[in-house]
């Protein structure tokens, strides 16, 4: 009779509000030229998912316009064209064929931006300000107190890249801590295990370790990309999880 | 099987304090001595995993004291319904496929309850071996449908042996009353008579599972007891199953409330069965809290409307998260709760309406809320994921078969899930028992 109210649109808005802070933090940098990216990215991505609530009864979710923001701020610089073409293969091939936001296996924002940053190789890749980096503290921590960020892969990343960074915070760049909260982290394509949720951030964690010192790129580029292959491996990670745990359910109960 | 206590303190720093707090409020102060109080008419609500095919004992009109057997099962003996209160039948209507439509009693005189030959038993649980005079007697009292068998959560058969049973003297439904109530007086020894007839019943352990308070019963030989923390869904049978020992099709896990077990006791020493039940009447649709010993299937309205706000309410028989609206106290329910019309769902707009239809489900997303709604136990995401697509499986192999629907209602609160996994999970066990 009661229902409560952690449905899908919940997330998704307390996501949009995490995102707040940053939004605020990079638009008060880049001034009108980001603002004109984000509003695209929004438009763009909106009328795809409006699209898709028209012909296939998708409904659409408000993570799209998280993942607009992140495209806006993490895509290298290309022509609106080509932005365009970027933002509509993200979307339509990273999350809206699988059935939306929550079924999908990639965020569309890492499909959006690797598909802009292999496709257009000489494009430049933002350098995100400091203050950028800062402003993840405080998403993180509100998406943490809502329980909405699985706390595991945060802990897992971190550790591995505290301790490969020497106990210090050098390989955890602007770029990197916004793609491990907004993009590792999305609950909807981060691995769902105890064991798993570990494996899925050390793995990112020592992806930025390999990359950082043996690519030499800018550091958008690297995040995402340890982001893409991290996603990519969540639902092996979790197979792997529950095939240990069933082993030891195996041994414990016969 | 030697003498065997396993503790277990969960709570140990409130590190392993797992589940959830359901908000829903009731008028205070909470009574904490139940008032009797038995309800001029009392029927008959089974669950629908009974499936009671019905023959009846008794014509309509007649005269019945309670505990009289009054409908038996064509096709399965074992299943007996008693009278809940000395009284008068006036209502029996039997509908398609002998499933029952309706029973309706009319308390009358305070008679001398049935009395059951309990002598049999009773020689056999002092001296002899086996459990068939046992059997025998919790059958023809009607007391066998008090168990259920997981995997499926059937009423087991009549020569079924389990590998465990699960006495649950621990509940942690929103609002529900505290199962240790129905302990005080005499009760005390019958549960242990009650406790050592489940023993010999079964083939394995017989789990005690209470809360962190002072022991129910002193150590018992083949009884362990588990301790369950306060929060939903720590004191279902099926989370404790699950944690303690998964059913599988070819090991089935028996579940009892302590409630029956005393009354397995009661039984066994009087030769009859108790006249009621502890039932908590609750909910932010009431006036008072109350904490009655009603007859089993007592008349709700009758519980609640003196007690009632004034308004429409809805008066649901079982909890909040897993109850439904009836007529009549559930089989298997000890709670009451009554929701003021306010509670439930407001009138959508038509076209608001028409396009949620229309749209596809939205999927559950992996926060913390979902991980404590299933005792962060299992991999819930899993398990979910294989239940909303169909695969029987995978559900199987993540422990499906220990679980019934109550044990998904949090999520399906937590969530607003729809289709809602209680009858996802209803669905895939059907499939499961139908391929075996």
């Amino acid at each position: 009779m009661m229902r409560g109210i952690w449905n899908r649109e919940t997330v998704a808005l307390i996501l949009l509000a995490a995102a707040l802070p940053v939004a605020a933090t990079w638009l008060w940098e880049e001034g009108v030229t980001g603002g004109s990216r984000l509003l695209l990215a929004v438009i763009v991505g909106g009328l795809w998912q409006g699209l898709f609530t028209a012909l296939r009864a998708q409904p659409p979710s408000a993570a799209g316009a998280v993942s607009a923001l992140i495209i806006a701020m993490l895509a290298p610089q290309v022509g609106p064209l080509q932005f365009v073409l970027g933002i509509s293969f993200g979307f339509v091939f990273g999350e809206l064929v699988f059935g939306g936001w929550g079924r999908s296996v990639l965020s569309p924002a890492v499909v959006a931006i690797m598909f802009l940053g292999f496709g257009f190789p000489s494009a430049a890749w933002p350098v995100l300000a400091i203050q950028i980096g800062w402003a993840t503290i405080p998403a993180a921590l509100l998406l943490l107190a809502f329980g909405v960020l699985p706390w595991r892969v945060l802990a897992g990343a971190l550790v591995v890249l505290v301790l490969a960074g020497g106990f210090s915070l050098d390989l955890l760049t602007s770029a990197v801590a916004l793609a491990l909260v907004f993009l590792v982290c999305d609950p909807a394509t981060a691995a769902s295990t105890s064991l798993g949720r570990w494996l899925h951030g050390a793995l990112f964690g020592s992806l930025i370790v390999l990359f950082a010192a043996s690519w030499d790129t800018a550091s958008a580029q690297i995040a995402v990309s340890a982001a893409l292959l991290a996603s990519l491996s969540a639902p092996l990670l979790d197979e792997i999880a529950i095939a240990l745990w069933r082993a030891v359910r195996r041994h414990r109960h016969g | 099987m030697g003498p065997e206590v396993v503790r277990e303190d969960c709570a140990i720093l409130g590190l392993r304090k797992r589940g959830l707090t359901v908000p829903i409020r009731t008028p205070l102060p909470l009574p904490t001595t139940p008032e009797t109080h038995i309800t001029a008419e009392a029927g008959l609500s089974l669950g629908p995993q009974m499936d009671l095919r019905v023959e009846p004992l008794v014509q309509l009109d007649d005269m019945v004291v309670q505990g009289q057997p009054i409908l038996r099962d064509r096709r399965r003996p074992e299943c007996i319904v008693t009278a809940p209160v000395s009284g008068r039948i006036i209502g029996l209507e039997i509908g398609a496929g002998r499933r029952l439509t309706s029973l309706v009693v009319a308390t009358g005189d305070r008679l001398e309850p049935h009395i059951y030959d309990a002598q049999q038993a009773r020689d056999e649980m002092a001296g002899g071996s086996g459990s068939d005079a046992l059997r025998a007697l919790l059958q023809g009292a009607g007391l066998w449908m008090r168990f259920r068998s997981r995997p499926f959560g059937r009423v087991p058969a009549a020569v079924a042996r389990p590998a465990a049973i699960f006495v649950m003297g621990a509940d942690t439904r929103p609002l529900a009353a505290d199962p240790r109530l129905v302990l005080d007086g005499e009760a005390g020894d019958w549960v242990k008579l009650g406790l050592a007839a489940l023993v010999r019943l079964c083939s394995g352990p017989v789990h005690l599972c209470q809360n962190s308070g002072p022991d129910i019963v002193p150590s018992m030989a083949g009884v362990t007891v588990s301790r369950v923390g306060d929060l939903h869904p720590s004191g279902l049978a099926g989370f404790q199953i699950y944690r303690h020992y998964p059913a599988e099709p070819d090991r089935p896990v028996w579940d009892i409330s302590i409630e029956d077990v005393v009354a397995i006791g009661e039984l066994l020493a009087t030769a009859s069965l108790p006249a009621t039940r502890l039932v908590s009447v609750a909910g932010p649709g009431l006036r008072e809290t109350r904490l009655v010993r009603c007859q089993p299937g007592a008349d709700l309205r009758e519980l609640c409307y003196k007690h009632s706000k004034p308004g429409q309410t809805v008066i649901l028989s079982g909890s909040v998260i897993d109850g439904a609206p009836s007529r009549w106290l559930g089989y298997h329910d000890r709670q009451v709760t009554v929701l003021d019309s306010s509670n439930s769902r407001p009138q959508q707009h038509w076209l608001d309406a028409a396009l949620r239809r229309a749209s596809r489900p939205e999927p559950i997303i992996a926060t913390a809320a979902v991980e404590q709604a299933l005792g962060g136990l299992m991999p819930g995401m899993a398990l979910l994921r294989a239940l909303s697509v169909g695969d029987d499986e995978a559900a199987q192999e993540l422990g499906a078969l220990s679980l019934l629907e109550e044990d998904m209602a949090l999520v399906d609160y937590v969530t607003a899930a729809s289709p809602r996994f209680s009858d996802l999970l209803r669905a895939s066990l059907d499939r499961i028992e139908a391929n075996r």
